[in-house]
């Protein structure tokens, strides 16, 4: 289950510098939970526990409001995170994750609760400097289908050490499929972490707040 | 003559019983030696993600203290005095933190003079 170097391949994550999200597996050991509040169209939190370096297990809640027409989703959900590959490099590291679950969902556009199904994927690549993520998260069910797709590039001021508040900018570009948000939606945010705990804030370019809190133990 | 020689052995054993007698006081009062290990690791860029190392070195019962250095790309350990982990243990425990271990090697310097070496936060 070791994960090797590749320089080409985390190379080529590099230049399509396309963004995302926390990585779903902190470590092994590891619990991490974790809350988002994405500008009024979406809300999610989540807790997984990674008995390897590369599983995590553990379920989570989203709540999506439609931009356009108002209706509503909730999902509730179990889910396995996978760490596909890892690229542990000189002074860089890539991965790619994936996961998948099940879960109920319940709606003011249907009645009862429907079963939901999970899949979603995320390639990173991270310097001490540089970040570039991109996560893509679809649930679907026999009523509707609606995918996340978030973009993010992180820039870091100064290289934090461990135990350092570490900061970075980062530009975030997130779409909605499944009639939740028309276009693009642009968001900048200032991400501070120290210890195992993370915070994360911005604004979008309507003025609507971003904010994510993560804590690992 | 047999007067001087047996003065000569006489003073030869208590020099014999004098050496040995330091050397066993020096071999109960000195220390056994602490190991300080340092591992050069790849893949430490992100500090949210060494924690996963310190808990994992920490966990094991000859481990007193942990540094971790994203800068220097380091990773090094002291154990308790006489005790020593072995380099196998060590790669798997990075490895199953998620990391690739470049290199081991063990340093006469204590963790606390690595830590001011490479300029880590105790």
């Amino acid at each position: 289950m070791l994960k090797q170097p590749a320089g080409v391949l985390a190379g080529v994550l590099l230049a399509f510098a396309q963004g995302g999200e926390a990585k779903p597996i902190a470590f092994a050991n590891g619990t991490t939970v974790m809350a988002e509040y994405g500008a009024g169209t979406m809300e999610e939190t989540q807790a997984f526990y990674a008995p390897y370096y590369w599983l995590s297990l553990g379920g989570g809640w989203l709540r999506t409001e439609s931009d356009i027409d108002g209706r509503t989703r909730e999902i509730r959900y179990l889910r396995a995170n996978y760490l596909v590959q890892r690229w542990n490099l000189d002074d860089a590291q890539a991965n790619v994750f994936a996961w998948g679950g099940l879960g109920s969902a319940s709606s003011n556009a249907f009645r009862g609760n429907l079963l939901d199904r999970n899949v979603g994927l995320q390639v990173d690549y991270e310097t001490r400097r540089i970040y570039a993520a991109l996560m893509s998260d679809l649930h679907e069910s026999s009523a509707y289908s609606q995918r996340i797709d978030t973009l993010q590039l992180g820039f870091a001021p100064y290289p934090h050490d461990y135990k350092d508040l570490a900061t970075w900018f980062v530009l975030q570009a997130r779409s909605y499929t499944g009639g939740l948000y028309r276009g693009v939606e642009w968001a900048a945010l200032v991400r501070l972490f120290k210890g195992g705990a993370w915070v994360e804030a911005g604004v979008t370019a309507q003025g609507k707040p971003q904010l994510m809190m993560m804590f690992n133990f | 003559m047999m007067f001087a020689y047996e003065l000569e052995k006489i003073m030869y054993e208590k020099c014999r019983f004098a050496f040995f007698a330091l050397a066993a006081t020096f071999a109960v009062l000195a220390p056994a030696a602490a190991a300080t290990i340092e591992m050069d690791v790849n893949g430490l860029v992100c500090a949210f993600c060494a924690q996963g190392i310190e808990k994992k070195l920490r966990a094991f019962p000859a481990t007193t203290d942990v540094v971790v250095s994203l800068e220097k790309k380091l990773v090094a350990l002291s154990t308790k005095e006489g005790t020593d982990i072995d380099d196998e243990e060590l790669r798997k425990a990075l490895t199953d933190a998620g990391y690739a271990v470049k290199t081991i090697h063990r340093e006469s310097e204590s963790l606390d003079d690595v830590r001011q070496r490479i300029g880590a936060k105790p």
